[in-house]
Formats: C-alpha cells, structure tokens, sequence
C-alpha cells in the first residue's frame, strides 16, 4: 500500500471536542486530524462514542466544548460547509425503494446540487462492481451488498474532498468488503480524507493508515501503518479487547 | 428554491404510486364536487325559468276574471326569487336550507314571507360535496395525508440523516417537499374548478380570490404538518395529533361554539312573531273601523281623508288591517331579525380559530350563497310587497273605475 | 381460552396506558360523547316545553275567538307546532331542517316555517353537536387511532413470529386483539346508553331503545372489525393507519354526501311553489270557492234545487254559500293531497337511493337506522305532515258545516249592510271547540322496527364480510 499524499493539508480535524448529553458526558476532550489521502478509522465498542463522534462532523450533533473543522472551517460556524465538502454514507442506509439505483443516484445528486449526466453515473456503478443488469431495477429487489455499492457510488460522484463511513462493512460478505476496501484506498489515493468508523478491527487495519481506539469517550491509542503496510492487527485486537473486558 | 430543485421534488412526488392514487382521487372528487354544483344551479335557474312563465300565467288568468282592483290585490301573487350568482356553483351555501323563492301578494307580509320552501330535509341534513366542501373540509385532510410523515417516514428508513447532510441548506429539502405538495394538491383542486368558473361565467375577481384561499388554506395546513414533523414520533402518531387538531378546529369548536352563541343570543321564537300577527290580522274583523283607520294612517297619511265606506266591508279597509297587521309585529321582526344577525356575526369570532369557518365564511360570501345574501333578499322581498301595496292603494282609496289596463303598471320584481 | 383472550387483551390496554396518546383519544371521545348527550337532551327538553306552550297558546287562542261568521274562522286557522321525540335527544334528525311550526287554513297546504337552521350561526355545517352525530363520524376515528397498530405493531417488531413460535395460535391474539378494540368502543358507548335510559324514561317505547342502542353496538363493531382487518393485512403500522384513515374519509365522509348528491341527481322532486303553480293550473278548471256565483258550481247548483225542489238558491232550506265553500275545499283538498302525496313520493324514493348506499358504507346505514328508529326521519316528518292535513280538514269542513247549517244565506248575503246584519251572520264561539288536543306522535314503534330492518342488515352484512376477511387473512399469517 503506497502512502501518497498530495499535500499535507488536514481536511478533518477535532479539537478538544467535548459532547455531552443531559450532563452526561459521551466525548470527553478527543482531538485528531486527518490530511488529505489519509484513512483514519475510529475504532471501538458498543457505547464508547464513535457514531457521537461522526454526528459532530455532519453537524447533527453539536459540540459541548471544544470545535470540529471541516477544511479548516469550523462546523458549528458555517453549517453549510458540510453539505458542500462532506459526502457521508450511513449505516444500513436504505435509499428510495421504489426508484432504481441509477434514479436514486440522480436524485440525491440533484439535492447535493451536482449535476452529473447518466453516463457517470454508470461509471460510477461499473467502478463498485454493480452489475449492470440491476441498474433500472427497483432497490427493493436489491440484496444488502447491493445497496451498499449504490450507496459508496453515490459518495463517489459527489466528489468531495471527505468522506465519513459509518460501519461500513457490516451485513457485506467477504468478496464485498475487499471491493469496498479497494475503492476506499483508491480514494484516498486521489487526496480524499476518509474518516471511516468501524468495530471491524481485522478489515481496519488492513485499509486505514492511522487507526484511533476509542473507549468510553478517550481516544485512549492511536495506531499507525508503517510505510503502508498494514497495522499489526494483534496489537489492536489486544489494546481493543481490554477495553471490552473493562 | 430553484426550477431544478421544484423539478426534481415535482418528479419525486409523482414517483410514489401512492400518491398518485391521492392526487387522482382528489382531482376526480374535485370534478365531482364542481360537477353536482353546475347542476344544481341550472336545475335552480331553469326552476326559475319555469316559476316566471307560469307565475305570469296565473296572474293573466286572474286579471282576466276579476274585475274589481280589491280581488285583484287579494288574488294576484306575484314571483320573487334570489337567482344564483355565477359563483354559486362552487358554494351552495346556504341556498337549500333558507328560502329563495316565494309568491307575494299584498296582504299581510309576515304571514308569507317565513315560508321555506326547502327540498328534502334529509338529503339537507347529510350535505353536498360542493367545491367549497372541497377546498374548507377534506384539502387539510389530504394534507395531513401527504405531509404528516414528511420527516418520519425518512427517519423510520434511516434516510432522514443522509438527507439532511447531502441538501445544500439545512431545512431545504423539506420545505421544497412541503412546497411542491402545496402545488399538486392546489392545482388537482383548482383545475375542476377554473373549467367550471368558465363555463358558469364566474368573473375572474372571485375566481382568483377563491384560488389564493384555497391556496392559502392548504399552504397553512402544510406547514402545520411541516412544525408537526420535527417531532420525532412515528408517522402515524404525528398523524394523529394533526387529525385530533383537525377536528378540534373544524368540528369540536364551531360546534361548541355554535351551542354557546344559541344560548347566549336570544330573541323571539318564529312561532311567536307568527301568532301576534294572525291575532292583529283577526281581531280587526271586531273592532272598530276607525280604530284601525286611524292605526293605517300613521304609516299612510295620505290617505286620511279617504277612509271613508259603505257597508262594513270594503277592500281599503282589508288590506288596511293587513297593514295594521304588519306594523304591529314589527317591533318583534326587528327583534328576530337582530337576533339572528348577531348570531352569524359572533359565529364570525370562531373563524379565528377555525380556518375551515372562515374559509366557508368567505367563499359563501362572495358566491352570495351565505345568510347575508337570504337576508338581503329578504329585504328585496319586503321592498316589492311595498311598492306592490302602494300600487294597489290609490285605487283602493279612492274610488276609481276598474280599467285592466291599468294592471299593466303592475310593478315587477327585479331580482 | 378466555384466560388467553383475556391477557392478550389487558396486554393492549397496558399499551395504550403506556403510549399516551390512545389514552388521552379515548378519555377525550367520552368527555364529547357526554358533553353531547347532555347538551342535546337539555336543548330538546327546552325546545319541547317551547313547542308544548305554543301548541297550548295556539289551541286556547282559537277556542278564546268570540262569535264569529264560521268563514272568519277558517281564515283564522290555527298553528300546529311538531314536538320532538324522545330519543331526538341523541338524534334529533332533520329536526332542525324542517320548519317548526305549520299554520292550518282552508284553501291552502302551507309549508312549515322557521326550521331551526334559518336561525343558527352557520356553523354546523360538518355536523350537529349530536351524540348521533359524534358516535357515528368520530367514534370510528377513536378507534383507528387506538386500534390501528395492534397487529401491526407486533409484525414490524417480530414479537408476533416469536408469539407464534411460544405457542401462541395467531387466530387467538388477532382475537384477543379484538376483544380490546371492543372494550375500547364500549367505553365509547356508556354516555350513549346514559342518554338512552333517559329517553326511555321519557316515553320510548323499551324494544325500539333497546334495538337502537344494538345498533350502535353493532355499527362499532363493524368498524372495530375494520381496523382489526387492516392492522392484520398491513405490513406496516403506518400502512394500516392510512388505510384506515382513508377508508374513514370516504365511508363517513364522503360516501355520505355522493349518496345525498346522487339521490337529487336521479330522483327529481319539484319545489312547493312550482307544486302550487300545477294546482292553480287544475284548480282553474275546477272553480273558486270564494265564489259561488263561478259557473263551475252550476252542476252543484242544479242539483241541490232538483233535491230540495226549490226554483232559487234563496229558497233552500240550507246556506248555499256553505255547501259551495264544503265542495270546493273537498276538490281542493283532492288535488291538493295528489301533489302532496307524490311530491313526499319522491323525496322518499330519494332518501331511498341515499340509504342503499349503506351496503357499501356502515355510517349511511348507521345513520338510516338511528333516525328511523328516534322518528326524526323523513318518513316521519312526512307522517306530521300528513296528520296536520287530517286536523286541517276536519275543522275546515265541520266549520263549512256550520257555515250550511247555522247561518242563513240571506243573512250571508246581507252580512256586511250594518251592525246588525253583522251579528246574525255569526255563530256562538261554543262551536269553536271542534278543534281536539292535538299531540302529533311518530309512528309506532313496530313500525319503526320493520323500516330499519334493511338497515341493520346492512350493519351485520359489513361487520361478517370484515370479520371473514379478518380470519383468512389471519390464517394465513
């Protein structure tokens, strides 16, 4: 894996950023940045915070103290900034049943205000491994795997310069998460800054450059690939599982 | 919002099957409503066509075989009638449940103009589906059809969040939704009923004020369902709460209210104007004469000194007591009368809380099918039974030769 | 099996607690029913003491009349005042449509006068606060909304394939389940029985309230049987809440009106002027009874002097002029009734189209029943009608009578010479009391029972066809 970065300018960035709810505190002072061409996949347990942690970059959630950035601005002063800059893929997300990938696709680009003609898009398709028999086909007969490729092609075509993940690979069967995992590193090759949350720890460390353990709202051990070899899994899956036991 | 976006919104709504079956259903029931009101008006005005000739009929038959100006005045009737206006197509109002028509002669006038002559209660009790039905009862209901589950049924698909982040401002996904929904339903009501303003001859002045309220109301009842869908309940919980809110504005409160005004704006009942007038009109077959020459002349001096006559009847001093008659009940017609107009003005008060009242309010007003039209027709009425038995009089008081010539100057209503 | 039943059905109740907002539809559709019952019955009991008092008025001033000429009488006529059922209290009908008062004359049919919508504020046009009225449109909403989710619910979360999988046969809980909908509409029912008791108390006959609360019962069960139907066929709750909410728009509250709008589309039914334009059109043919000189009545004529073998009307033993004016009101009363008749035929052919629309909606043939059974119906106003023309007749003729036989035709003839003739033109005020007590009642009950049987047929006819469809979908889930 090469690690290209075009330039080291950090597209993502939380600083100190604290978010509580009702007095509870969920994220307690997290602070990382993320530059263009890099993966960074927040790693951690049920309830330690890592879809918190997403939420404040869309700007769904507000921060308590503390900010996040967007390509240098901050969210909580200029909202729009995620719509123009952020392409997000949800978990499990379910698109409009009724319409065809390709309808799908024209529509939520229409609402993101990219005008894009049906022969990127069918690139775009091809380019996830869609087959293209099932592009004028209704979502409804489409199987998981499926849906999440309309999906990842959809954050494609935006073209933004970040991209935030949310589980990504869950509910994929294994040919489909090293496609998903291929399209994410040829992104990030292109200056795309990926924040990718995930408690996939094997599928982590082979894709992210740097991998952040989150455990009860701290990031309490950040890993990084060496060179662009993969993350030594062991090292994560031990550091990860004490912090489940506790 | 832009053309692409209220392109792109118009595409999407027209996308779900469901709605489509709603906007069909709407458009059709529309056509129904405005359909029936065409028809009832022209059976109304051919109605009235037929009533004129053999009104006139009637009345020839009668100069024909009299021949004294008193049988003329006992024996004549005469058409009055409110005649529809161009928009009354769209808003039956009140026109089949207060009287439009009546046949007037000159004798004592409240004994014949509280007659109804009203249809089938039955089918006045259920209703009719007329436009104005449309626009003031069922299109928030349609609303609330289309919008209540505007955020809640992309939360339930988990879309609601990749939605709201991929839109280029925050809210302006939902408010084209809400925008565009406006438009399909306006326009599947509206359409039927422009067609039907055409062909009625409805000026364009009313047309376009009944379009903006329809507009108007619907766009209210939108964006009560766009504040209802930021709660994050599910949609048929939100649904409910529109609905509950619905029938608390259109049903629960005007009724109540309406409960409260009869209570609280009271008056004489009809049955007792009715009675005082038959007694006045009766007991002055007793009395004397001159009693009730002297009660006439108040009201008709002119005619002092012709009151005199032969025998104890004669035609002046008929239709004089009838005159009496009137003028005794007056003082409870004012009252009745006032009564009633104070109940449909504070029934007015309810339109600010019940945007269905008002709207029905404002329609049957202009349309002239609301009980400000019948009560001013009423007034018409009264009008021409004056000018009919200050016709009748001079020949009455003064002895003049019968000539049916005269009958030719006969004034005619003018609707 | 009724332990099961009724846990499942305490099990939905503890739902509704728990989400509060069937709770609060359900405590607010009782508070309405109830402030409905007693506003209506207080308003009918005030409006028929009103009534009562103008009917005594009316009646005492015609037998107060001094010595009069029996003509002067009949132009005096006398005012007839309709009072309201006992169990208009809950469905006061078309009461308020139809005129109140109906004045009685010789030589005309009036129409009734000032109905109660002449004088209202206008704004019960989706209604009347009626407990009628609430039960019958808002009784089934309460029910959607309480009901709609019950199988629906347990589908979406899968507690209803983990149901199953304990054991539980699905008939059983879709049961169950309906059994809590009931319960639901019972309580929904209580001021309604109130009211009825009430109504019972104040004269109605047991079996018509006992049938016409059943009714009721049965209309909620229709609809009860409805929403169980659609939260079973749905995949959603919010499938099923729609489908109930538009099956709910157009059964109560468009299917009504499309059967209205339908009825005077198909059944044509003139005005009462346009009526009296065809009478005075006959009548002309048949002669004026103010005047008994009118060639019309040379026939009459010949005849009484063929059979008092007299040359002159002066010399018959009794008044001509009485004889005239008895011939031509029962001519005119013929011609009159024809119309009359045929006119209440039409609008009874129309309400009839109207209510077969009960086969496809329980909120017309609801309706149907609750009328027909209180007497507030068009039958039964045409019934008041009918009767009124009965009591007219009968006193215009015996004072035509009176007019043959107690008042000499000379001294009719001489009536308006002096105060002298005047007197013995007239006869003693004793005679006025031909006019009887008059106490109009709706038909009787056994007759009101058979009308509402195609009704109530309609009824039960909906409530199996939804009952079958609910278990065979059941069955099948």
């Amino acid at each position: 894996m090469e690690n290209l970065e075009k330039n080291n300018l950090v597209q993502l960035e939380a600083h100190n950023l604290c978010v509580s709810f009702n007095d509870r505190p969920v994220l307690k002072n997290i602070s990382f940045q993320i530059k263009a061409g890099e993966v960074f996949a927040l790693l951690g347990g049920n309830g330690a915070g890592k879809s918190t942690t997403l939420k404040t970059f869309l700007g769904l959630i507000d921060a308590t103290s503390g900010n996040v950035n967007v390509m240098g601005q901050s969210v909580s002063d200029n909202p729009n900034i995620i719509r123009q800059k952020v392409a997000y893929l949800p978990e499990s997300v379910m698109l409009y049943e009724h319409l065809s990938a390709i309808e799908n696709i024209q529509y939520f680009l229409s609402v993101a205000g990219v005008e894009c003609d049906e022969t990127a898009i069918k690139n775009a398709l091809d380019k996830v491994s869609l087959q293209s028999k099932s592009w004028q086909q209704k979502l409804s007969f489409y199987s998981k795997g499926m849906r999440q490729k309309t999906a990842i092609a959809l954050a494609l075509l935006r073209n933004t310069p970040v991209l935030l993940l949310d589980e990504p690979t869950s509910g994929l069967d294994p040919v489909a998460i090293d496609e998903l995992n291929e399209l994410i590193r040829e992104l990030a090759k292109s200056g795309t800054s990926i924040l990718m949350v995930t408690h996939d720890v094997y599928g982590a460390c082979h894709v992210a450059n740097r991998i952040g353990l989150l455990r009860d709202g701290n990031i309490v051990g950040v890993f990084e690939s060496d060179n662009g070899a993969s993350i030594n899994t062991e090292d994560v899956h031990a550091a990860f599982a004490q912090g489940v036991v506790k | 919002m832009s053309y692409v976006d209220f392109k792109r919104e118009l595409g999407f709504l027209f996308s779900k099957k469901s709605v489509v079956a709603l906007l069909v259903v709407t458009f059709l029931l529309s056509c129904f409503s405005v359909w029936t009101g065409t028809e009832e008006i022209n059976q109304q005005r051919e109605t009235i066509s037929r009533l004129i000739k053999a009104d006139q009929i009637d009345r020839e038959d009668v100069i024909d075989k009299k021949s004294d100006y008193g049988s003329m005045a006992y024996y004549t009737f005469n058409l009055t009638y409110s005649p529809p206006s161009e928009l009354a197509f769209a808003a039956l109002g009140s026109r089949d449940s207060m009287p439009w028509k009546h046949r007037i002669r000159a004798l004592a006038l409240e004994g014949q103009i509280h007659e109804s002559d009203t249809g089938n209660p039955e089918m006045a009790l259920t209703g009719r589906i007329d436009f104005n039905f449309m626009i003031s009862i069922l299109a928030p209901l349609l609303v609330i059809l289309l919008l209540h589950d505007l955020k809640a049924s992309e939360m339930k698909n988990g879309r609601e969040e990749l939605l709201s982040v991929t839109s280029r401002k925050k809210n302006s996904i939902w408010l084209s939704r809400v925008f565009v929904s406006i438009f399909s339903i306006s326009i599947c009501l509206l359409i039927p009923f422009w067609i039907a303003s055409v062909i009625n001859m409805a000026g364009l002045g009313p047309v376009l004020l009944v379009s903006f309220l329809t507009a108007a109301h619907i766009a209210l009842w939108a964006f009560i369902c766009y504040w209802a869908s930021k709660k994050s309940r599910s949609a048929p919980h939100i649904a409910s709460g529109l609905l509950g809110a619905w029938l608390l504005v259109t049903f629960i409160i005007p009724a109540g209210s309406s409960v409260f005004i009869e209570r609280t704006v009271t008056g004489p009942q009809g049955g007792e104007i009715l009675m005082a007038q038959r007694e006045a009109v009766n007991d002055a077959w007793e009395i004397p004469i001159e009693i009730t020459m002297a009660e006439f002349v108040k009201t008709y001096p002119e005619w002092k000194g012709h009151t005199s006559m032969d025998g104890l009847f004669d035609w002046k001093w008929y239709f004089a007591f009838h005159q009496v008659g009137d003028q005794k009940v007056q003082p409870l017609v004012s009252s009745y009368r006032k009564m009633i107009e104070k109940r449909y003005d504070n029934a007015g008060w309810v339109s600010l809380v019940s945007p269905a009242t008002f709207v029905s309010r404002t329609f049957t007003r202009l349309a002239n099918t609301d009980p400000i039209s019948a009560w001013e027709y009423e007034d018409r009425v009264r009008a021409y039974h004056t000018s009919l038995k200050e016709y009748f009089y001079p020949y009455l008081f003064k002895k003049v030769e019968f000539d049916k010539r005269e009958l030719d100057k006969l004034p005619k209503y003018n609707p | 099996m009724i332990n099961q039943l009724l846990k499942i059905a305490s099990e939905e109740w503890r739902y509704w607690f728990r989400t509060k907002l069937a709770i609060s539809v359900l405590f607010l559709m009782v508070c309405m029913t109830t402030a409905a019952v007693v506003i209506t019955a207080f308003n009918v009991a005030l409006q028929t003491e009103q009534r009562e008092a103008l009917q005594r008025a009316s009646e005492k001033a015609f037998i107060e009349q001094p010595d009069r000429h029996p003509h002067r009488m009949i132009h005096y006529g006398h005012y007839l005042f309709r009072t309201p059922p006992p169990l208009s209290a809950i469905d006061p009908g078309v009461d308020s449509y139809t005129g109140t008062s109906i004045f009685l004359e010789g030589h005309r049919q009036n129409g009734s006068t000032f109905s109660g919508q002449q004088q209202s504020t206008g704004l019960s046009w989706l209604g009347a606060f009626s407990p009628a009225n609430v039960l019958q449109v808002f009784a089934p909403l309460l029910l959607i909304i309480v009901g709609y989710s019950v199988v629906s619910r347990e589908k979406e979360a899968g507690t209803f394939t983990f149901l199953k999988v304990q054991g539980v046969n699905p008939l059983m809980l879709i049961l169950g389940k309906g059994c809590a909908i009931l319960s639901a509409a019972g309580l929904v029912m209580l001021p309604l029985i109130a009211g009825s008791l009430f109504a019972l108390s104040k004269g109605e006959s047991g079996i018509v309230t006992f049938t016409f609360v059943i009714s009721y019962v049965i209309y909620l069960c229709c609809w009860s049987a409805v929403v169980l139907f659609a939260s079973v066929v749905s995949k959603s709750n919010r499938g099923s809440f729609i489908l109930l909410i538009c099956l709910w728009v157009a059964t109560t509250v468009l299917l009504p009106r499309i059967a209205s709008n339908s009825a005077t589309v198909l059944v044509n039914s003139p005005g009462k002027i346009e009526t009296d334009f065809s009478v005075l059109q006959k009548l002309r043919e048949q002669g004026d009874g103010h005047n008994a000189n009118d060639p019309a009545f040379s026939q009459l004529k010949a005849n009484l002097l063929a059979k008092y073998n007299v040359d002159k009307v002066e010399d018959l033993p009794i008044n001509y002029k009485g004889i005239v004016a008895q011939s031509s009101e029962k001519n005119l009363s013929k011609i009159l009734n024809d119309y009359a008749i045929e006119s209440m035929t039409q609008q009874v052919e129309q309400a009839q189209v109207a209510r077969s629309f009960g086969w496809l909606s329980p909120s017309i043939a609801i309706k149907s029943v609750s009328m027909q059974l209180a007497g507030t119906d068009l039958e039964n106003y045409h019934r008041f009608l009918v009767e009124a023309e009965n009591v007219r007749y009968k006193f215009v003729q015996s004072l035509n009578e009176l007019h043959a036989h107690e008042v000499s035709y000379n001294d009719d003839n001489n009536k308006y010479k002096n105060e002298d003739t005047r007197e013995k033109a007239k006869v003693s005020s004793d005679n006025w009391k031909v006019l009887d007590n008059f106490n109009f009642s709706i038909a009787p009950s056994e007759e009101r029972l058979t009308e509402v049987k195609t009704a109530i047929m309609q009824l039960v006819f909906v409530f199996f066809i939804f009952i079958a469809l609910t278990v065979f979908s059941g069955r099948r889930l």
